[in-house]
Formats: C-alpha cells, structure tokens, sequence
C-alpha cells in the first residue's frame, strides 16, 4: 500500500538517507530502527511530507496505493499532500509537550483536523473529538477538551496526539520515537495503545525507534538503518535470531539485557562495619521555596525528598531508580551540596565530590575548547585551596592524562564540544568530573541521552575507572536495566522517599515493594527473550 | 482578583519611591529656589519671607510627608515659579490641567500607531518569501530603527506638512473645542514618535515568527494537513506575539519621553517644555506631579500589558 523506491535525500551537504526502499501493507507494523543520525526520522517526514524545506530528494519516488505522492527533481506537491495529511496518512511525535500548540486548548487542536477534513457542524465535530479522547483511554474528555498541554501530564499528551492522528482512521501512521520522552509505566501504557489501534483501524504503521527491545515486541517487520542506508530488513525475529549484518549483531548486543553477566563489589557485613562510608546521609529531607506568590506573604516550602538514609562505600555503585519527577535530582543536588534547603545530614568523607549531567550537549561550555574545560577544576581548586602547587604545565600534563584515560586522543584537546560526537562529549563530561581525583561520583543519568552502542561504551568506561582510580557512584537512572549493569546495591524512590533498598541481585529477584514490581514488569516486557 | 491586589500595592510602593527619589535629588542636585525666584540681588530678610511661605524651613523628610499628605488630600501644592496674578501662586492643578491631556493623547496614539502598523507588517514580511521584499524591508527598517525621533519629526514637518500640506504646521486645537481635530494634529508628530519603533516591532515580530515556524507544534500542524496561511495566522501567530508584548512593555517609558521630546518640535501645548523649565527653575511641586503622573501612566499600561499577556499565554497565570 505504501512504496517507497529507491529514496534519497539530502540537506545542503551529502545524502543522509541513501537509497531506501520500504513497503508497507495494511495492518502491518514496520519498525525502523536505527541510532541517531541514522537517516530515519529524515525518511518517515519525507514519507509524510513534513521534511524541512531546505531538503532535496536526489533520488526515488514514494507511492500511496496508486498515486505517487512524491517524485525526485519535482517539487513537493503541497495541494496533493494536504489532502493526505491528517486524513489518510498521520504522525506521532516523539516530544508530545511541544508538538502540541501551548497557547491553544488540546480540544480545539484535534478539532481542526476534523475542520480540515469533514463537513461536520461543530457540535457533531467536538463529540466525534470526545469520543476520540475516551478511545484513546483519556478519562474526563470533557476536562481534557478544555485544558491546555501544560496542564496535562506526558502521557495524556501523547493520548492527544494519538486522538489526534488517528481520529479519521488513517490508513497509515507514522509513530516517531512515541515513547521516548515518557516514563518506564507511561511507556507500556502507550505502545499498547498503538498496538489496539493498529488491531482496531487496521493501519499500517511505520514505528520509528532506537529500542530495540521495544521494535521487537510490537514489529511485525524490522528494517535496521545506519548511515542513512538500510542495511538489513526482514522479519522481526529472522532479524533477532539470525541478523545477517555485524552491525545488525552489535546493535542487538549493545542492548543493555539482564540476561548478561555483571561482576559486582560484594561486602560481607562483616566488613561493612569496618570500612568508613563515602558518604552518610541522615535523615535528610530536601525542600524548593515557591518563587513567592504573594507581595508579602512568607515563602512556602515544599517537601521534596522525605527522610532519606543512606550510606555509600567506598568502590561502590549505588543505583537510584525512580520515574522523573521523584526527587532523584533534588536529591543528588542536595548530597553535592547545591541544594541547600535541606534537613538531615550529609556526611562527606571525600573532597569535592564531582557530579557527571545527563546532557553533554547542553553541560559542556561550546565557547571553551576540551583542553581548557578539563583544566578549569584544577584551576578552581587552586582558587579554593589557595594552593598553587600545580603550574601551567602540570594541569595541561594532566588534562592531556585524563583525557587519554577516558580513551580520548591527544588531539582532541584542542576541540570545542561542537566539534565532538555526544559519546565523546559524555567522555569529556567524565574526564573534566576525574580530573580532581575524587572519591566520589554523582552520575545523573549520564547514558540516557547517549545511543545504545555508545550507552554501552560509557557504562563499560565507567566500571573501568571506578576500578583504576577506586570511585564511588551514586549512579541516577530511570532505566533499571542500565542500574543492574552499574550498580551493586539499587535504591528505589518513589514520590521523595527511598521505598526499597538492596543489593542488586535481591531487588531484581524478589522485589519487596509492588512499585518496584511494577517498574521490573515494565522493563520486563521489553526484555522478554 | 488576587492578582489585581498584588499589582495595586506594587503600583502605589512605586510610586511612593518614586516621588522620593524625585524629592532626594532635587535636595542634592545644586541650586536654590529662593535664589532662582528672587534672583540674587533679593535682600536677606525678603529670602528668608519667601522661605517662610514655601515652607522651607522645615527639614526634608518633614517637607516631603507634608506634601504627601497634601497631595493625598487631592491638594496639588501651588507652583514656585508660576503666579496667577500678583497676590495669588499658581496651583499645580491649573498648570498642567490643559497640557497633561496633550501629552497622554499624544502617546496612546503613537502606541497605538505602533500596534496598528507594525504586527500587519510584521506578519506580511514573516509571510512573503519575496527576496526583494525581504531586502527592501530589511534596509528600510534599519534605516528607520538608526533617525532619532526628533529628526524624523522635521522630516514629516517638512514632508507632510509644508510639501504635501496636509497639516499646518505649527497649528493646534484645543481638544474641548474640536476632538478629532485635535486627534488630527496629534496624528504627524505620533507618526514621528511611531516609526522608529514601528520598525523595531515589526522586525521583532517577524523573527518572532520565523523562529516559531520551526516549532514542533507548527510540524504537528502541517501534519494535520493545514495550509502555510492556516498554520501562520491560525497557530504561529499568537505565539510570535508573546515576545512582542514583552516588547511593547519595554517601550512604552520610551514612547512617553519620546512624546516629551517631540511636542517641542511641533509646538504642541504638552507638559515638555513645562516639565524642562520646571526642573531647571527647582519648581518641585509642579516637576513632583508630572514624574507620578507619568510613573503612574507608564506603570498603568505595564499592567495593562500584563493582562494581555495573560490572556494570549495560558501558561503565565500558573506559573
């Protein structure tokens, strides 16, 4: 039903989708996996239309049934593509907050695709959109009709945007990354959703994602894409069980699985009593202040982390799981010392805790170059200290050695974070976090904006050092499966307390908390071997 | 209503600090009221009479709450400088009762001026993928951004006036007398005030636009099968204006001074000159009264502004 031949496209520089070729037949679901930058959100928007003006399609065509919806050397034809778009072809976005107009209600944004596409008077209009609403599961369609997107929480947004695409039973959906952005139980909720659409409406679907785990529990095919070329496609378990590609393996192998070995401090209790934590947290309780909502009115506080205990030993991996919005962060921030509207205590038995961000786009200053950036602790420290032991020389002596430690070649000092792929900024993130020689490591989600096979790297860098230079990581995740790979003991947290604590294998084995049961369940499925 | 509380008490703390501020500096600023009425040649005993009058002898902090509580009262104060025949001051009231109103017009049409041109031209320019107009626009608003007001006001004189005669320069009505005739004399010197920030706003306004363009939810609205005009004016336009209102906001002091500033050039019976001669005579009552009127004017169109604010953003009010 769809056809897409020998599809090129390229921006200003060389091709970054090369000669694909998909088809997809009604009631099928497609799934298009691939790293970042691998060409496939690039090939489904030129698919629906949506691709950036600037775009040339060098080579190839795309048809819908019969017709041919785009050629190459001819420009877009938008008349024939408007009359497709919303109605017969729709997308989801990964990002639901802003793919949804803020300063427009939820229900009225759903409604114009039925203005757009319908004859409908505008009280058959909105019923058709309330009853959209509740068969995406959305309670109270009446509220959410009203309501904007900031005052919806992420999965409901995504409901929108699915009601929204699929309110005219397209016959194709296009589903970029659509759970990405949303938390572990979000997720599940989501993508079966899709999967009841797609038994329901009988779509085709192209599924776009970078997990793999979560392409083989919903695909009925899989095309793997890498440099903008497909470079294997098949059935979705003919590509699990027996990929023909090496790069189709790796890929599959990067997956972080509770199904491969990890090797783990152990301390007997015994020795626990002897060794002097890391750190020792008491009872610690972390509050924000509103930004003062009346003239004169005092400040109030809210509760954000509960009465947290904690201890962490040297050479260790303590793992904090939880869905975003828990208090992890508030809580890592409250440890280093950032967040000072605290109650409890922290004991620190190491100098200048480091932390490594989630973000090494956003973490890294782009006007500095990596040589510089490493050195900037060394410089700080003499600044505190007021020691100036070290000179010129022997901070960029050991910036040049800290790089090379985090696999990094000399000549990369000289570069600005622009010039650096997101692993190697990640490396610099943990190298410019070492420099200082600290004991302890506060490590916030530091894979997740990182692809798998790069994932892998990282977390395989980090156990290295942890070793060599003897850390210990307070390691935050939302995905527990990256915490089993890292961790030797988890702790779980739910709503600012710690529900569950324990070594890694016990809370994987047998979770004592039904929340973290549930988290488990969630990663499970997509796990399932 | 909560909010409209929170904004009255800021309005009032500010003007309170401002009247002082005013008061403050004209204690420090050098110069004596005596001196500048009586001149120099005036004798001790004479100074000391008049002294006496204005009440100046009393300490500063005493003289300002006095003059609070006066002004509270409704009691304006009377001029220093002005009389209104040998043995009666000048009240402030009657000073700046016909000029203020020529100022404040003076302004809202010029603000209005702005909004009414530059967000059609904002949009117009967003929206055309016309190279040519793309440049013209672009070098004409820079040229218009770079003329200060006062020029560009000889300049309509001269063009408007004296070539295409449609005003006469010079010429005034009263607003009691004629309203619209009087709106009609403001209308050149509020094109003056205007275009230089017609300029501004409307380049902002397209960047505004062309920014958003690459918003995911203008993706989404594509997506949906929306036409570039449905997508423009149905969904990118309200979100481009919310940094142009926050634009507006910070203009309007300016447009205000700039209003001062113009009425001179086209001889318009405004509170300009008053305000220029009252400071340099140290006639502090009638300067204390314009500063809060126009403290007062510009705070009133930030809120305004404000609630415009609120309703084309859904997200501020919780915030």
């Amino acid at each position: 039903m769809i056809k897409i031949e020998n599809l090129s496209v390229a921006f200003d520089g060389p091709e970054v989708v090369k000669n694909v070729s998909l088809e997809l037949k009604d009631g099928e679901i497609l799934g298009v996996v691939g790293e970042s930058g691998s060409g496939k959100s690039v090939t489904a928007l030129t698919l629906m239309g949506l691709v950036a003006e600037s775009a040339r399609v060098t080579s190839g065509k795309i048809y819908f049934d019969d017709t041919l919806l785009l050629e190459a050397g001819k420009p877009r034809d938008k008349a024939l593509y408007r009359k497709f778009q919303g109605d017969r072809m729709s997308m989801v976005f990964q990002e639901p907050m802003t793919s949804l107009n803020p300063t427009q209600r939820v229900g009225k944004q759903v409604d114009e695709v039925l203005r757009l596409h319908t004859q409908l008077d505008a009280a058959e209009r909105k019923k058709a959109v309330l009853n959209a609403f509740a068969s995406v599961g959305l309670k109270e369609a009446e509220t959410v009709y009203s309501s904007y997107a900031h005052q919806l929480s992420g999965g409901m947004r995504q409901r929108v945007m699915i009601a929204m695409a699929v309110i005219l039973e397209p016959r194709l959906l296009v589903a970029d990354e659509p759970t990405t952005a949303l938390d572990v139980t979000v997720q599940n909720q989501i993508i079966s959703l899709l999967q009841d659409i797609n038994r329901k409406q009988h779509n085709a679907m192209l599924f776009i994602t970078h997990d793999l785990n979560l392409a083989r529990r919903i695909c009925h095919r899989i095309a793997v894409m890498k440099d903008g070329c497909v470079v294997e496609q098949g059935e979705t378990e003919q590509i699990f069980n027996q990929p023909a590609q090496e790069y189709t393996r790796r890929l599959i192998e990067a997956v972080p699985s509770r199904l491969k070995k990890r090797k783990s401090v152990q301390l007997s209790s015994e020795q626990e009593k002897d060794i002097v934590p890391v750190v020792q947290v008491r009872d610690l309780s972390v509050f924000y202040r509103d930004a003062g909502n009346s003239l004169f009115g005092r400040k109030r506080r809210h509760c954000v982390v509960k009465n947290v205990d904690f201890e962490l030993y040297p050479g260790e991996s303590l793992g904090l799981v939880g869905e975003s919005g828990c208090g992890k962060t508030t809580l890592s921030k409250a440890i280093l010392g950032i967040n000072r509207e605290i109650e409890g205590q922290v004991l620190h038995n190491t100098l200048r805790p480091q932390m490594i961000f989630q973000d090494p786009y956003s973490s890294l200053n782009p006007a500095k170059t990596v040589g510089w950036q490493l050195q900037e602790p060394l410089r700080a420290r003499g600044a505190i200290d007021g020691s100036q032991e070290m000179t010129k020389a022997d901070m960029e002596e050991a910036a040049y050695d800290m790089l090379r430690r985090v696999g990094m070649e000399e000549k990369y000092f000289h570069r600005r974070p622009s010039q650096l792929s997101g692993g190697q900024r990640q490396r610099v993130s943990i190298a410019q976090a070492l420099i200082t020689h600290p004991g302890f490591i506060v490590a916030d989600e530091p894979v997740s904006a990182l692809d798998v096979t790069i994932q892998a790297q990282i977390m395989e860098l980090m156990r290295r050092l942890q070793q060599e230079m003897k850390l210990s990581y307070l390691f935050i995740s939302h995905d527990i499966n990256v915490v089993y790979h890292m961790c030797d003991r988890i702790m779980v947290m739910k709503d600012g307390r710690i529900i569950e604590t324990g070594r890694t294998e016990e809370i994987f084995g047998a979770p004592r908390e039904e929340y973290t049961r549930l988290l488990l369940a969630a990663s499970q499925d997509r796990n399932k071997d | 209503m909560r909010y409209l509380g929170k904004k009255l008490i800021t309005l009032i703390m500010t003007l309170f600090l401002v009247s002082a501020a005013a008061f403050l500096a004209f204690q420090i600023i050098p110069g004596d009221v005596v001196t500048s009425i009586l001149g120099t040649e005036a004798t001790p005993e004479r100074e000391e009479q008049l002294r006496e009058e204005l009440g100046l002898n009393y300490p500063p902090v005493v003289r300002y709450f006095h003059w609070i509580a006066d002004v509270l009262r409704g009691d304006l104060g009377v001029s220093y400088r002005y009389s209104k025949n040998m043995n009666e001051m000048m009240p402030v009231t009657e000073l700046i009762g016909d000029k203020l109103p020529v100022t404040l017009w003076l302004a809202a049409l010029s603000l209005l001026l702005i909004m009414a041109v530059s967000i059609p031209l904002g949009v117009l320019w967003a929206k055309s993928k016309s190279r040519f107009a793309d440049m013209l626009l672009g070098v004409s608003t820079q040229a218009a951004m770079a003329v200060p007001a006062f020029f560009l006001g000889i300049l309509v004189t001269y063009f408007f006036g004296i070539v295409l005669k449609l005003f006469a320069p010079g010429g005034y009505v009263s607003y009691k007398k004629d309203f619209w005739g009087f709106l009609g004399y403001l209308l050149f010197p509020a094109l003056s005030i205007a275009i230089p920030k017609i300029a501004m706003t409307a380049r902002f306004l397209r960047n505004a636009m062309l920014t958003e363009m690459n918003a995911d939810y203008v993706r989404t609205a594509y997506g949906k099968g929306c036409s570039r005009r449905r997508v423009m004016y149905g969904h990118v336009l309200r979100n481009a204006m919310i940094p142009v209102i926050t634009f507006l906001g910070m203009i309007i002091a300016e447009i205000v001074a700039g209003s001062i500033v113009i009425e001179q050039v086209f001889g318009l019976p405004g509170i300009g000159r008053l305000l220029i001669s009252s400071v340099s005579t140290r006639d502090l009552p009638v300067v204390e009264i314009l500063i809060l009127y126009i403290t007062f004017v510009v705070i009133f169109v930030y809120f305004l502004i404000d609630i415009l604010y609120r309703v084309i953003d859904p997200r501020i009010s919780e915030k």
